[in-house]
């Protein structure tokens, strides 16, 4: 539904299409964000390829085993392999950050651009509905619908985008309604061009930077929301690999592995820097 | 003037009575919702959580059937439901047998006493810190208050409250880890939570300082003669506290998320926790008791902010 | 002047100059004694409100002052700016530019005036207030004490921080473009006010890009152009007989000495839009009502009046973007589709900064599917040339981008235009170039041009008819 940017031969002739400067023109510290992202992805999804460890699988014989050459991450309470369980619970963050961004995102961005377009009644309805969701805390939002359907990833994740989308919603449309109106947009009209070309040339290339900074800063938010769910034991149930389930699992053999209860905290954190840092300046 | 000043703030209220309206309606549908998807034996089983297992039977767990409206259709359930949360008639807990009402008033005086303590230690580290390091962006302490900032916000509340106390109550021994007592066990949740609400407005004080003392009317109020520190007591301070005031009502929700983490992570006996164990516990009144209270408290704690800002900046009394 | 019996140098600057950035101004020297007054007068870029800053002390990372100043009987070198810091509102008052922005937002006018006799002149509190509210009464503004500056007009504020600038009683004003967005009338209280400081023995150095502002003020006037002085001399002398070729180009570009355009044959011809007894109301205000006007083809109708009085709003009426609440707007029926388009005040504000002039003329071209063969003769006639088309339009000058907004438009072959402000913006020589370009074009192709100026002056000189809406 987006338009793509570089169908149109003379934008990459030109090499000025907005996406693409936008991401050459990306400050230092985000280069930073998207190396440490890049880094955990490949861990992620390389250590399941290289190792043939199960992050499930238990070795009551070899509990709470120091990092080593055999297992460079050591072992939990259970005796499974830290490696694979910090990978498992690595893509695990970031698919459901990745999936309750794309939801939360792609109607947020279509309902802002809508309200803000149209104005009115539909500006009106689309506004309540916002507030509303927005009117509980948001994790209080999840916890209520955690509550209804215990330990489930999907109860999990609609929960999260509801929350979510409201905050694209409100920047799509604040932009929106305040482009609607200026004289560039009212110049192009005059000059007889439709919403395509009107949205295209210039809302997206204005919408686009935003969205992309939500999107960081919401993955990051997604990710905190379910491993603090994970960590109240009201998230996701063992023996799932999670970020906040592993560190409250860890914690009582703080004394005997402190290196083992640090791993997930370390992760969470890397995580959640490197998409703070690939976001920017918070445009709130 | 006056009448037209009146009305903007009675608007504002108005629309926080909407919204505590909202969330009181949200709250009462979802825990209802919750009610109707219980599985079948789960009146048998809240029964037996509540009296022992020897002692239940099938009178006991028609009592709570009847608690939770479980034999009663649908749309009649749920009016009669909404109407019960319209009289605050929230019912009994079904793990302790105690009104909910009594229970949440307990809960709410430990609620509000860590939370106050951290939002006033998070104003007294945050915003000073933001000031000074606006005032001269780009310098020293403006780069290590980012850094921290950064860090902190990186880390979820659970993992600095985590971190703290490895410091200070397993390494050092100087705090209590856990618990509810005297000012030594408030430190560390309340610090817990003053770092992270303290991460987030000291680099908004920061932005909203950098801006003023860029300012035309900040340079105009030096060249009209008044010192650097007349300038910053007359025009600085009150400029850049209204985004910082303003921020305060975002900074809420965080407040309000981190109250459930830090207190199950402290084990203290407030409003989060009882929220928490309702929901391991699948006690439904009490679900409904702690969640309509946290929301209310979150929407009075935003009428604040709102009123606040309306006092601190005179703009918004005349638009 | 007569009146003063002591003569003593109050501001002196001896080769004083600026560097570093890319900027360079080139040593300047004046002297102003007391009663005295100098005006810098120049274009964006010329580096005047530099040498302001250079002054007081107050210009902006990387750039550096030399040279000396004599400031009241007391020598300071340039190059360190903080050591006039002690002077300020004590010896040196600067009037700021935009005094919108200069005032504190959250502060009622009384207050931000009074700060200064308390805090500068060092007053009691109680004193100060009634200093400050006399002050205020004294220049007009007695229903403003308990104001913010959101709630003044662009004269108020200026006469608050020329209140606010000056309680403390310095006898050296600088005031830097003290008349910038300001329409005739405001600008003219603002020389007035100015005049006072050198009437009672002060000295006045003023900033301005105004050749009318220069001229009333009188004085001692210095051309500056990219930081290098053109041309100095008494105002009346100056600025009537300009010597170098530049100072007479500068002030050549004053409308009133523009060479007249072409004149309008086609009285005869039926209008191509006129409106009958409009009445427009906005927020609850009547802004006008019975306007009544037509245009005929290659007709330009000037329209003026103060800010805010609905110029804009009867563009949007004519053009069929919003309705009147009464009257009627009647179209000539060999009016296309897109035959009425619009020029804007701020040309960058009209277009979307992402895309290459290329793009946006392939697009235009795309839609509509004229000529091609019909872009580089009008390009030619608008002193466009093919290599700026490949940049972006924040990165060519804002006359460019207003002729190519012409050249869009045209490109349409529209039968009405309306062009609200469309040179305000722009230096005044390049401000000649443009307007008499459309003119031209206007007259060639037979367009009713509108054109909303808040310069009576130009309007006189350009148009044929004049539209006067008033408050």
């Amino acid at each position: 539904m987006m338009p793509a940017f570089s169908s149109s031969s003379t934008a990459s002739r030109k090499a000025s299409s907005p996406l693409r400067r936008y991401f050459t023109s990306l400050t230092v510290r985000q280069r930073w964000g998207a190396g440490l992202l890049l880094l955990l992805l490949a861990f992620a999804w390389l250590v399941p390829w290289l190792s043939d460890a199960d992050p499930a699988r238990q070795q009551l014989t070899r509990i709470l085993q120091a990092p080593s050459l055999a297992e460079p991450f050591g072992t939990d309470h259970l005796g499974r392999s830290m490696l694979a369980r910090l990978a498992s619970a690595i893509q695990l963050s970031l698919g459901m950050a990745l999936l309750s961004v794309a939801t939360a995102a792609i109607p947020g961005v279509l309902l802002g651009v809508m309200a803000g377009w149209r104005g009115g009644w539909c500006d009106r309805v689309l506004g309540s509905i916002a507030d509303a969701c927005l009117a509980l805390p948001g994790l209080l939002l999840v916890l209520l619908l955690v509550a209804i359907a215990p330990g489930n990833f999907w109860a999990l994740y609609v929960g999260i985008s509801l929350v979510l989308w409201i905050e694209y919603f409100r920047v799509v449309r604040a932009r929106t309604q305040a482009l609607v109106t200026s004289p560039q947009i009212e110049a192009s009209r005059l000059l007889g061009f439709g919403p395509v070309m009107l949205f295209r040339r210039h809302l997206w290339p204005e919408l686009a930077p935003q969205v992309f900074t939500l999107a960081a800063f919401g993955a990051a938010s997604a990710i905190l929301a379910m491993a603090a769910l994970g960590f109240v034991s009201v998230g996701l149930r063992p023996p799932t690999a999670e970020l906040g389930l592993m560190m409250i699992e860890l914690l009582p053999y703080y004394h005997e592995a402190p290196w083992a209860m640090a791993q997930p905290i370390i992760v969470l954190f890397v995580v959640v820097l490197s998409l703070n840092l690939l976001a920017g300046k918070d445009p709130r | 003037m006056i009448s037209r000043a009146n009305q903007g703030l009675s608007h504002l209220l108005l629309s926080r009575l909407f919204q505590a309206g909202l969330v009181a309606w949200l709250v009462g549908t979802l825990t209802f919702v919750l009610t109707r998807t219980l599985p079948g034996d789960m009146a048998y089983r809240i029964a037996a959580g509540r009296y022992g297992h020897d002692m239940v039977d099938g009178a006991a767990a028609e009592a709570v059937r009847a608690e939770l409206a479980l034999d009663q259709p649908g749309l009649s359930a749920y009016v009669g439901w909404l109407w019960d949360l319209l009289q605050l008639d929230l019912g009994r807990s079904l793990v302790s047998g105690r009104p909910v009402i009594q229970e949440l008033s307990h809960q709410l005086g430990h609620s509000l006493s860590l939370a106050v303590i951290a939002v006033l230690l998070s104003l007294l580290i945050g915003p000073p810190l933001g000031l000074a390091a606006g005032r001269k962006p780009g310098g020293v302490l403006d780069r290590v208050s980012e850094v921290a900032a950064s860090v902190l916000r990186a880390l979820p509340a659970f993992a600095v409250g985590l971190l703290l106390i490895m410091l200070f109550a397993v390494t050092l021994g100087w705090l209590p880890a856990a618990g509810h007592g005297g000012t030594a066990h408030t430190v560390l949740p309340a610090l817990t939570l003053a770092l992270g609400l303290a991460a987030v407005s000291s680099r908004v004080a920061r932005n909203a300082m950098a801006e003023v003392s860029h300012s035309a009317y900040y340079a105009f109020s030096h060249t009209k003669g008044l010192s650097a520190r007349q300038s910053f007591w007359r025009h600085g301070l009150r400029n850049a506290s209204v985004p910082v005031v303003a921020y305060l009502g975002v900074q809420f929700v965080y407040l309000i998320e981190g109250v459930v983490v830090v207190e199950t992570l402290f084990a203290w006996p407030g409003i989060g926790h009882a929220l928490v164990h309702a929901i391991v516990a699948r006690d439904v009144p009490m679900i409904q008791g702690t969640a309509l209270v946290m929301g209310l408290l979150f929407v009075l704690l935003n009428t604040a902010v709102d009123i606040t800002c309306y006092l601190l900046d005179p703009r918004r009394r005349r638009a | 002047m007569t009146s003063m019996t002591l003569t003593t140098t109050l501001l002196q600057a001896s080769d004083l100059a600026i560097s570093g950035d890319g900027v360079t101004i080139a040593p300047i020297s004046f002297t102003l004694e007391a009663g005295q007054r100098l005006t810098l007068l120049g274009e964006t870029g010329s580096g005047k409100s530099l040498i302001a800053q250079a002054i007081m002390g107050t210009l902006p990372a990387g750039l550096s002052a030399q040279g000396a100043l004599e400031i009241a009987g007391k020598r300071f070198a340039a190059a360190e700016p903080a050591t006039r810091h002690s002077l300020w509102g004590r010896t040196l008052a600067l009037l700021p530019q935009e005094p919108w922005h200069a005032l504190d937002p959250t502060m009622r006018a009384q207050a931000q005036v009074a700060e200064t006799h308390r805090f500068v002149a060092g007053k009691t509190a109680p004193a100060a207030n009634e200093a400050a509210s006399a002050e205020l009464s004294r220049l007009g503004l007695a229903q403003a004490l308990n104001k913010l500056p959101g709630e003044l007009s662009g004269g108020m504020a200026q006469r608050v921080a020329f209140a606010a600038a000056s309680a403390a009683g310095a006898p050296i004003v600088i005031a830097d473009e003290p008349t910038k967005g300001l329409d005739a009338p405001r600008r003219d209280e603002v020389v007035e006010l100015l005049a006072h400081t050198p009437n009672r023995g002060g000295a006045l150095l003023t900033i301005t890009h105004d050749i009318e502002v220069a001229r009333r003020l009188g004085g001692e006037v210095i051309i500056l152009r990219q930081g290098q002085v053109v041309e100095r001399g008494p105002a009346n002398v100056l600025l009537n007989h300009p010597e170098t070729a530049y100072a007479q180009r500068l002030l050549g570009a004053e409308p009133s000495r523009w060479p007249d355009p072409p004149s309008f044959t086609g009285s005869a011809q039926a209008p191509v839009i006129s409106a009958d007894a409009l009445r427009i109301e906005r927020g609850g205000r009547e802004l006008f009502r019975d306007l009544s006007v037509s245009v005929r083809p290659g007709e330009i109708v000037g329209v003026v009046g103060p800010s805010g009085c609905g110029k804009s709003t009867l563009g949007d009426i004519l053009l069929g973007v919003t309705r009147p609440n009464a009257g009627r707007v009647d179209i000539s029926r060999e009016m296309p589709r897109l035959g009425r388009q619009k020029l804007y005040q701020d040309p960058p504000a009209a277009f979307s900064p992402h895309w290459s002039l290329t793009q946006l003329l392939e697009d235009l071209q795309r839609r509509h599917r004229f000529e091609q063969r019909a872009i580089a003769p009008l390009m030619q006639r608008l002193g466009l040339n093919e290599p700026l088309l490949s940049r972006r339009p924040g990165e060519i000058s804002g006359g460019e981008l207003q002729r190519f907004a012409i050249l869009r438009v045209l490109l349409l072959k529209p039968r009405f235009l309306f062009a609200d402000e469309p040179t305000s913006r722009l230096d005044p020589v390049t401000q000649q170039q443009t307007l008499s370009l459309l003119v031209e074009l206007a007259r060639e192709q037979a367009c009713a041009v509108m054109l909303v100026s808040h310069d009576p002056a130009l309007v006189e000189k350009v148009c044929d008819q004049t539209l006067t809406l008033a408050g």
